[in-house]
């Protein structure tokens, strides 16, 4: 314990919050890049995924396989098949850019069917009564549906991010400077694992709390409006 | 380009992974129910307790949802031993995933019991129900119906979790992929084969749990959403 409270001014230096702000930063960004395309890609695949056509059923096969697989294939593995599979096709050795395409393919499968629950949310008639008046597929969607899936998409959307910037811890494995892999090199710097690990568990915490509040309160507000 | 992939070499060492995902399998179980128990009582305080006692599993709750797992294990692995308490890699993976699963199931086991209105428990009292009849026909008929599917959900994602205890030297599913990864070097064949193994066992768990849901606690489930 002495110990530990020797090393707190040698472990709070400028260089050293620098480097944790960095990797802070990384992380954050990991997480928004993941959710932003996994949102608008998935956004895509759900609402192709409801229509009805004969052509695009190919598609919709291709969709069920895709969200099946991706969430069910643990993000460690799939993040080294992803790695390894750049090393043997050569296409980059940017450890950043690995990570963050996996990010995005296991988002867009989640977010996907976080999308086309919200979707299927919205009871039948609304879909048949849009019908009777001639909407369009996306009329349907844009002036009928969505303004109603929103509130059910949302709740599930903020713990999906929360549980994303949690995931991207992972990627330490393959050696993205993120929190995780930062803790990891103050520790073997010297640092003891009590004072870095939980540095970055308060780091965590500091990133993810404000979100989890603030989805907390959008379902408790939600819920009121709707009754 | 120039890379042809080659599986024989990796099937050889199939039962081995199979026998990994046995392992990956009792990790998720024995901390699937772990955190059942756990989350049970936290829940029963949550939903009955004093408001100190609720405030606390509040927070335990909080920072356990709001941290990465693997972070918790980190810490639960490198970080007690300076109090003189060494846990074996296989205990602080399941331990951290215990807690881990506590704080999650806790919440989900809470929505459960909000979920039972008073007026059933009042006209199952007008009924002349013991207590224990109650528990049996009212209470618990309606909170499985609801739990179910969230519960299922839940044990799908921590059998996905279980690769993290790869990292920290056990050999289950993931672990054991690392092994035979540095042995034979046939790096993509080996990562897809387990993720395929993966996929088999999470589909055979969803759909096993989807009968169980439908015939007995007649929740709405289905194997392919």
């Amino acid at each position: 314990m002495e110990r530990l409270l020797e090393e707190i001014p040698s472990f709070f230096t400028i260089w050293n919050i620098i480097f944790l702000g960095k990797a802070m930063g990384v992380t954050f960004l990991l997480t928004a890049i993941g959710c932003l395309v996994g949102f608008s890609v998935g956004g895509l695949l759900a609402v192709f995924r409801k229509t009805k056509s004969l052509v695009l059923l190919p598609l919709r096969f291709f969709i069920i396989i895709y969200t099946e697989i991706f969430r069910r294939i643990p993000f460690l593995v799939s993040l080294l098949l992803m790695f390894y599979v750049f090393q043997i096709l050569k296409i980059s050795d940017n450890l950043f850019l690995i990570a963050t395409i996996t990010v995005c393919l296991i988002a867009t499968a989640y977010i996907g069917e976080i999308i086309r629950s919200g979707i299927e949310s919205i009871n039948q008639t609304q879909w048949d009564a849009a019908e009777a008046m001639n909407f369009s597929y996306f009329q349907i969607l844009k002036e009928v549906i969505f303004p109603q899936a929103w509130k059910v998409i949302l709740p599930p959307a903020f713990s999906f991010f929360i549980m994303f910037i949690k995931d991207t811890a992972l990627a330490s494995q393959i050696g993205v400077m993120e929190l995780t892999f930062a803790a990891k090199i103050l520790n073997n710097k010297g640092f003891s694992p009590l004072l870095s690990f939980g540095t970055i568990l308060v780091l965590y915490f500091i990133l993810s709390f404000p979100l989890d509040r603030f989805g907390k309160y959008m379902e408790k507000k939600l819920v009121t409006n709707r009754n | 380009m120039g890379y042809t992939l080659v599986y024989t070499q990796v099937l050889e060492f199939f039962p081995y992974l199979i026998r990994g995902a046995v392992i990956s399998l009792q990790i998720a179980i024995l901390a699937f129910f772990g955190g059942m128990f756990f989350g049970l009582i936290f829940a029963t305080i949550r939903t009955f307790g004093n408001k100190l006692m609720n405030n606390m599993v509040i927070w335990y709750v909080t920072f356990f949802t709001n941290t990465p797992q693997l972070v918790q294990i980190y810490f639960l692995f490198f970080a007690l031993p300076e109090f003189g308490i060494l846990l074996s890699p296989f205990i602080a993976v399941l331990l951290g995933m215990t807690l881990n699963a506590a704080a999650y199931l806790c919440e989900i086991q809470r929505a459960g019991f909000l979920s039972i209105r008073q007026n059933e428990l009042d006209a199952a009292k007008t009924l002349n129900f013991t207590l224990i009849q109650q528990v049996k026909y009212v209470i618990l008929p309606h909170i499985m119906k609801v739990l179910f599917p969230p519960l299922s959900n839940h044990y799908i994602i921590m059998t996905l979790g279980t690769s993290m205890a790869a990292i920290f030297g056990v050999e289950e599913l993931t672990g054991r992929a690392f092994n035979i990864n540095s042995e034979t070097f046939r790096s993509v064949e080996i990562f897809s084969l387990t993720a395929l193994v993966y996929i088999v066992i999470t589909f055979m768990a969803t759909f096993l749990l989807a009968l169980i849901g439908r015939y007995f606690f007649k929740a709405k489930m289905r194997i392919i959403q």
